[in-house]
């Protein structure tokens, strides 16, 4: 008899988390759509359409493996996993006991709702070196956000509870259109798009919105806070900043004030290569028609200024008062689930973890709770690496770190790394022992991307292939070995715990699908309110939205925002620009793939084959370059190949490089990573002075037709 | 009645997710894509790229009907023009005599499988049963005529009912995509087009398209000047992106 069922779920093949409808017939996926009764209306992208074709995938890992060759030779043998387990706990354990807890790192991917299972498999082990993502993407914006809220989030309010759209929308350095990221839906924002005013986009090259914006700014990669700390001197100048909140809200704003006269719109215009007039008008249009909202891109952390760039842009929302008002920037009431994060946070950070942390003591911003990467990487290539065991789940930071050549010879250098994954691609080939892990399709966990106003379910369909399992139950059973007390009976158990706070089982909320504060569950003007602190206030030391940071000259940094030139530019390395002489963004992403993922899903991979380098007709035709061709790009730490794309919309200076790529198909252990991914040219020697976050988005290259 | 669709340019993010949610609607065969994104370049002392979501346009004077030789291609009532496979004869007249081509030749090469020689997914095997796709014959966007047609046998209304409306408009991130009824002047498509000088690929074939497309800015800026290279066709044969 034939079983036909619906099964509510949530997507997770990007950060975004959209409501699903699979259907189930005889156990087989015969139907996916999105759900219209969810606050994603029942839209989906390609990539979780196209995830039909992850199911069954013939390249599944299906066991438990562990390496039986030389590391990276591709010699496996399959194991089960009680002794996939027991390797592990007994490896972690013998480096506890001959360097201490923080010999153990332990990565992740980017944070797609299993964040919190990596870090407290961290703390509960007693180690705060925790590899992510975070410090090229979110984090800078967490912890500036954090001096304003307290908790660490700013969101652009595009739901109208409080009876306002954004009229003025700022676009930077970000395409959340195509992307879902940072708490943030595209179907939100292009919903918000209907009432918008204007649309003002800033990117080095023009997008599906820049070309029908009401301003587009094609700045010069890296000189994001020079414009910001620009359009906050206009508006200061011609008297254009918001009274009301800047009298009596705020601290430091004479300081501001005086701070910024030195970025007068000439100076701005020269070194971001914008028009003078554009940066008056952008700056007046935000100022004038509020409210508004900025929506900021990661591309803007993966530079080396990237802290003063996030500081400059929220002093812009300061004395625009976009904070907090309906159509502005919101910090979120989270639902009575509660802050999921606290899933980890209740195992604090002791001194004995905290002095642990590589790269502690250089990027007081960045490596306050999670290691600084490139500083592992550094230790691991010089041979005095306080990382002795890497337990890598999902991300695969060989490709996405700076420098790949160096992080090569790390990964080369770990003791004992473990690796979990869905599929064999080069961080898996390198690893001692390889996990198979579950698609989103086949478990069961509770969703959210970072503390917005609504945690998701994701409800099994399908089983995994072979012993494949979900992260929860990886990381419990490992948690249950390393640190009994601190683990679940069974994942079922932890994800009541999960949502305990709101009275409700994971059964419960498994059928409810989701628990969400919205429409006049939100509070806004919440300084105005007892709120953050009594009679009203920011959470800051001195209750006020700090222009001056008083947290930030404490720790020693510059109080105030300030540009500060990338690493690697025309005006900073003006000798090496002249054998380099194009700036290189390895920032090109495109809406089928999702970071290095993807690249093996026949559908995805229909709409382009290859990596795509994006050149100026005028440039491609300087160097000999045609639309197709393959190109050589160079830096100085090396070369790789992309296919060239001839794109009037980007800057004649300036190329765009697809970022993360691999191709699956081609041999192991490396997949193609040397010739086509472009962390290849990155630098790791130059780091954010807060965050460390290094310069990906903004070098200097060269390109010539590949012959 | 006649069915049709807006795709609005301005909210449209050339993301693919129509192209993907009609592969899975239809069990298209890996080869083959009804909707496609069409790029090309505009001309104009700026030119730039924009991309165009294409899909057959159901046309009212469609030349493919016109040199079927055995009349499986043929309009409905409801303008929606469909192919009958056991009638086609692979001839392939109608995919030279369309003038957009947006009609595909289901060759022995198309339908390989998701991973040819490898595996065949239970998805795959449970398409062949749901779907039929006949090696040899031609096929295009239908508008979703399944959908449409058990809808309205249920009294939905196709373009507000989402049972009854294209799974592309359905899952279109940016609902960039309208459907209804063209005949209808109080239709949210019909207002849309009329609102937003919605515009036909082509006019000059004179083949009536029912698919309409709109372009301009977005936001309600106090510049009211519209780009003036915002109603350019895309070029027959661009390359896709």
């Amino acid at each position: 008899m034939s079983e036909k069922k619906i099964i509510k779920t949530t997507c997770k093949s990007c950060h975004g988390g959209c409501g699903v409808l699979v259907t189930v017939e005889n156990g087989t996926i015969i139907h996916i759509e999105g759900n219209p009764d969810t606050p994603t209306l029942g839209t989906m992208c390609s990539k979780g359409l196209s995830s039909i074709q992850h199911i069954n995938h013939p390249d599944r890992l299906k066991y438990p493996l562990k390496r039986t060759g030389k590391r990276g030779e591709g010699k496996w043998q399959r194991i089960s996993w009680d002794e996939a387990l027991d390797t592990i706990e007994s490896k972690m354990k013998e480096s506890i006991e001959k360097y201490g807890p923080s010999s153990i790192a332990v990565s992740q991917g980017t944070g797609r709702g299993y964040n919190r299972y990596t870090h407290r498999l961290a703390r509960s082990i007693g180690t705060a070196n925790i590899i992510t993502p975070g410090y090229i993407c979110h984090s800078p914006r967490l912890g500036m956000y954090g001096l304003v809220t307290g908790y660490g989030r700013l969101y652009c309010d595009y739901h109208g509870w409080g009876g306002e759209f954004p009229k003025t929308q700022i676009s930077w350095a970000k395409q959340l259109e195509i992307s879902s990221a940072d708490s943030e839906m595209a179907v939100w924002f292009l919903n918000s798009l209907k009432h918008v005013k204007n649309l003002i986009v800033i990117d080095p090259r023009e997008t599906a919105l820049s070309s029908r914006a009401t301003l587009w700014l094609q700045i010069r990669p890296g000189t994001d806070a020079a414009l910001a700390l620009g359009m906050i001197n206009i508006i200061i100048n011609e008297g254009l900043w918001d009274k009301e909140f800047v009298d009596n809200w705020t601290y430091g704003f004479d300081k501001l004030k005086e701070r910024v006269q030195e970025y007068t719109p000439e100076k701005v215009a020269e070194i971001t290569w914008l028009k003078k007039e554009d940066i008056i008008k952008a700056a007046r249009l935000f100022a004038e028609d509020t409210p508004g909202c900025i929506q900021v891109g990661s591309s803007l952390e993966r530079q080396a200024n990237c802290g003063q760039t996030v500081r400059s842009i929220i002093c812009l929302l300061g004395v625009t008062g976009n904070i907090e008002r309906p159509g502005s920037m919101m910090s979120w009431i989270v639902p009575d689930s509660g802050l999921l994060e606290e899933f980890f946070q209740e195992l604090p950070l002791t001194d004995e973890m905290r002095k642990g942390i590589v790269g502690s003591e250089t990027y007081r911003m960045g490596a306050a709770r999670t290691a600084h990467s490139d500083s592992v990487v550094k230790q691991l290539v010089n041979g005095d690496s306080v990382v002795k065991v890497w337990f890598s789940v999902g991300g695969q930071q060989i490709l996405h770190l700076a420098n790949t050549q160096e992080v090569l010879q790390a990964i080369h250098n770990v003791d004992f790394l473990v690796h979990a994954d869905q599929f064999m691609g080069p961080m898996a080939e390198h690893a001692d022992i390889l996990l198979p892990a579950a698609h989103w399709l086949e478990m069961d966990d509770i969703y959210n991307m970072h503390p917005r106003f609504m945690i998701e379910a994701i409800n099994k369909t399908v089983d995994p292939p072979g012993e494949a399992w979900p992260d929860n139950k990886i990381f419990n059973e490992v948690g249950r070995r390393m640190a009994p007390d601190l683990w679940f009976e069974n994942v079922e158990k932890m994800l009541d715990y999960t949502v305990r706070k709101a009275n409700i089982t994971w059964k419960d909320f498994s059928k409810m699908g989701v628990l969400a504060k919205i429409g006049k569950d939100q509070i806004y003007y919440k300084y105005k309110t007892d709120y953050w602190k009594k009679g009203g206030g920011f959470p800051a030391p001195t209750g006020k939205f700090e222009f001056f940071s008083t947290v930030l000259e404490d720790m020693g940094y510059d109080a105030l925002p300030y540009f500060q030139e990338p690493g690697e530019s025309p005006v900073s390395t003006p000798e090496l620009a002249k054998e380099y002489p194009l700036v290189l963004s390895t920032g090109y992403r495109q809406p089928f793939y999702f970071l290095s993922q993807y690249r093996n899903i026949p559908w995805l991979r229909s709409f382009q084959k290859d990596p795509v380098v994006q050149i100026h007709p005028d440039t491609a035709k300087e160097y000999g370059i045609e639309d197709g061709d393959w190109a050589w790009i160079e830096s100085p730490r090396g070369r790789i190949k992309q296919k060239a794309r001839l794109f009037p919309g980007i800057h004649p200076k300036v190329i765009m490089a697809t970022a993360n790529c691999f191709n699956p198909e081609e041999p192991g252990p490396l997949h193609g990573l040397l010739t086509s991914n472009p962390n290849v040219l990155t630098s790791n020697d130059h780091c954010d002075p807060m965050f460390g976050s290094p310069d990906l988005t903004a070098l200097l290259c060269k390109v010539y037709k590949v012959e | 009645m006649r069915w049709g669709m807006a795709v609005d340019l301005t909210q449209c993010v050339r993301c693919y997710a129509c192209v993907a949610a009609c592969r899975i609607e239809h069990f298209l065969p890996m080869g083959m894509s009804w909707p496609r994104l069409v790029a090309m370049e505009t001309g104009g002392d700026s030119p730039t790229v924009s991309t165009y979501s294409v899909r057959c346009n159901q046309c009212q004077n469609a030349p493919c009907v016109e040199v079927c030789p055995t009349g499986a291609t043929y309009q409905r009532e409801d303008g929606i023009v469909v192919i009958d496979q056991d009638k086609c004869v692979g001839c392939r007249y109608c995919i030279i005599a369309c003038p957009y081509q947006n009609r595909t030749f289901l060759s022995k090469d198309k339908d390989k499988g998701f991973f040819p020689g490898r595996v065949e997914t239970d998805f795959e095997k449970a398409g062949k049963k749901l779907y039929r796709h006949q090696v040899g014959t031609t096929e295009k966007c239908n508008f979703c005529v399944e959908r449409i047609d058990a809808g309205l046998a249920k009294g939905l209304k196709p373009g507000v009912d989402r049972e009854a409306t294209p799974a592309c408009v359905n899952t279109c991130p940016a609902q960039a995509l309208t459907f209804g009824d063209l005949d209808d002047p109080n239709s949210e498509i019909s207002r849309l087009i009329k609102e937003k000088n919605g515009f036909q690929l082509h006019p000059e074939y004179d083949t009536d398209p029912s698919v309409y497309f709109i372009d301009g800015k977005i936001g309600y800026s106090d510049e009211p000047e519209l780009r003036d290279d915002s109603r350019q066709e895309p070029a027959s044969a661009g390359a896709e992106r």
